[in-house]
């Protein structure tokens, strides 16, 4: 019997993941370009992957979050004394169990258990894990998962963020027509490190090369008639950036932490309310308008 | 929404002060794209900041009275809008 140890490494927002398996590991095509042979310190994040899931997981621990809308369920989390445990939906076939998965007090210690696929493999961050694993990541450290797009002109990264609708994809194709490169234009994360907010894109269903750039400003976007930009501070800033920060709010000191994050952040980098009109003028009215050339 | 009620409620947000104003979030449930974050300016941090278990409209009108520059009456509508304020962002939470 092949007892053999699968390991498979990934680097998202420089926190190194590692997985690790007696089954063998498929990767999400996604986390391809993410990979690497092997780390220079310990991991930040350890994954244990495990093949079969778990009969009646969690029927006697508190349920403390639920993530779903109209159509279906995405995850539930429990609270097993002072771990977590999740019980992950699959987004196809809808409501049926994917994954059960164990997070450890320190949040850097996972427990994942998924079905084995026909060829005895194991898709463990098969959405939506993937993206619970990196908020989780996240909340340890000067870190936040967000639904935002982002330019970047080579010195200056802008990112754009609003309701769904808002126009974060038209924003980053307009942005892109002007020679900007695309950092994501659907989630990403900002992480403080030396030198001040940097800005990551992180593994999409699709592949993409690991990228990373100085955040510079942030705008809150909005169609609108016209080209408008107005910038806004303090507490209102801070609570509409934070309206877009992917978060789990059910425990007090994930929010102080986000809080903390955020007005921190707001501080240091510019938030602006930006009404635009679809077209390549928006571009013309943001660089204007961060020159003072703007009324 | 009466005081007692927003005193019950309060246990269930977390809030942080920024300069003269205060953000507070809900404990539970989603706030991604869900804009329930909100904003309280200074009166209306006051105002929160001095609901208490047994606190009463006329004790807060007394202490806003003592503390800002305002007649009874002042203070007696702005803690009515600001119960009016918190009504309606309790409901689209």
């Amino acid at each position: 019997m092949d007892s053999q140890q699968h390991t498979l490494n990934i680097i998202i927002a420089d926190f190194s993941i590692q997985l690790l398996s007696d089954s063998f590991i498929e990767p999400e095509e996604g986390y391809l370009p993410f990979m690497v042979d092997k780390f220079e310190n310990e991991p930040d994040i350890t994954i244990q992957c495990f093949a079969g899931l778990p009969k009646n997981p969690f029927e006697n621990d508190v349920l403390v979050f639920e993530a779903e809308n109209e159509v279906q369920k995405f995850y539930s989390i429990y609270k097993i004394g002072n771990e977590l445990g999740f019980i992950i939906y699959n987004q196809q076939t809808k409501n049926n169990i994917q994954q059960i998965a164990l997070l450890d007090s320190t949040f850097t210690q996972w427990k994942v258990y998924s079905k084995l696929s026909p060829d005895n493999q194991i898709s463990a961050l098969k959405y939506p894990l993937g993206p619970i694993v990196m908020l989780y990541m996240t909340l340890n450290s000067d870190a936040v998962l967000m639904h935002a797009s982002c330019a970047y002109d080579g010195k200056s990264a802008r990112l754009f963020s609003g309701f769904s609708g808002a126009g974060k994809s038209t924003i980053s194709q307009l942005w892109a027509a002007s020679g900007n490169s695309i950092i994501n234009d659907d989630r990403i994360i900002i992480r403080k490190q030396q030198n001040g907010y940097f800005v990551h894109n992180t593994p999409m269903y699709y592949k993409d090369m690991p990228k990373k750039a100085p955040l510079s400003s942030i705008y809150l976007i909005s169609h609108f008639p016209e080209n408008k930009a107005k910038r806004i501070t303090g507490a209102l800033a801070i609570s509409k950036v934070m309206a877009f920060c992917i978060q789990n709010n059910f425990d007090r000191q994930f929010i102080q932490s986000r809080l903390n994050f955020f007005s921190e952040l707001c501080l240091q980098i510019p938030v602006y309310e930006l009404g635009f009109v679809p077209d390549e003028s928006v571009v013309n009215y943001v660089l204007a308008n961060e020159a003072g050339r703007t009324k | 929404m009466d005081i007692q009620t927003l005193y019950h409620m309060k246990s269930k947000f977390i809030a942080r002060e920024v300069g003269n104003e205060l953000i507070i979030v809900p404990l539970s449930g989603n706030v991604a794209q869900m804009n329930v974050l909100f904003t309280m300016n200074e009166t209306a941090k006051f105002i929160w900041e001095n609901i208490s278990e047994k606190t009463r409209v006329e004790d807060i009108e007394n202490a806003m009275t003592d503390t800002f520059d305002i007649d009874k009456e002042t203070a007696k509508k702005d803690i009515l809008v600001f119960l009016t304020q918190m009504e309606s962002f309790f409901s689209k939470k």
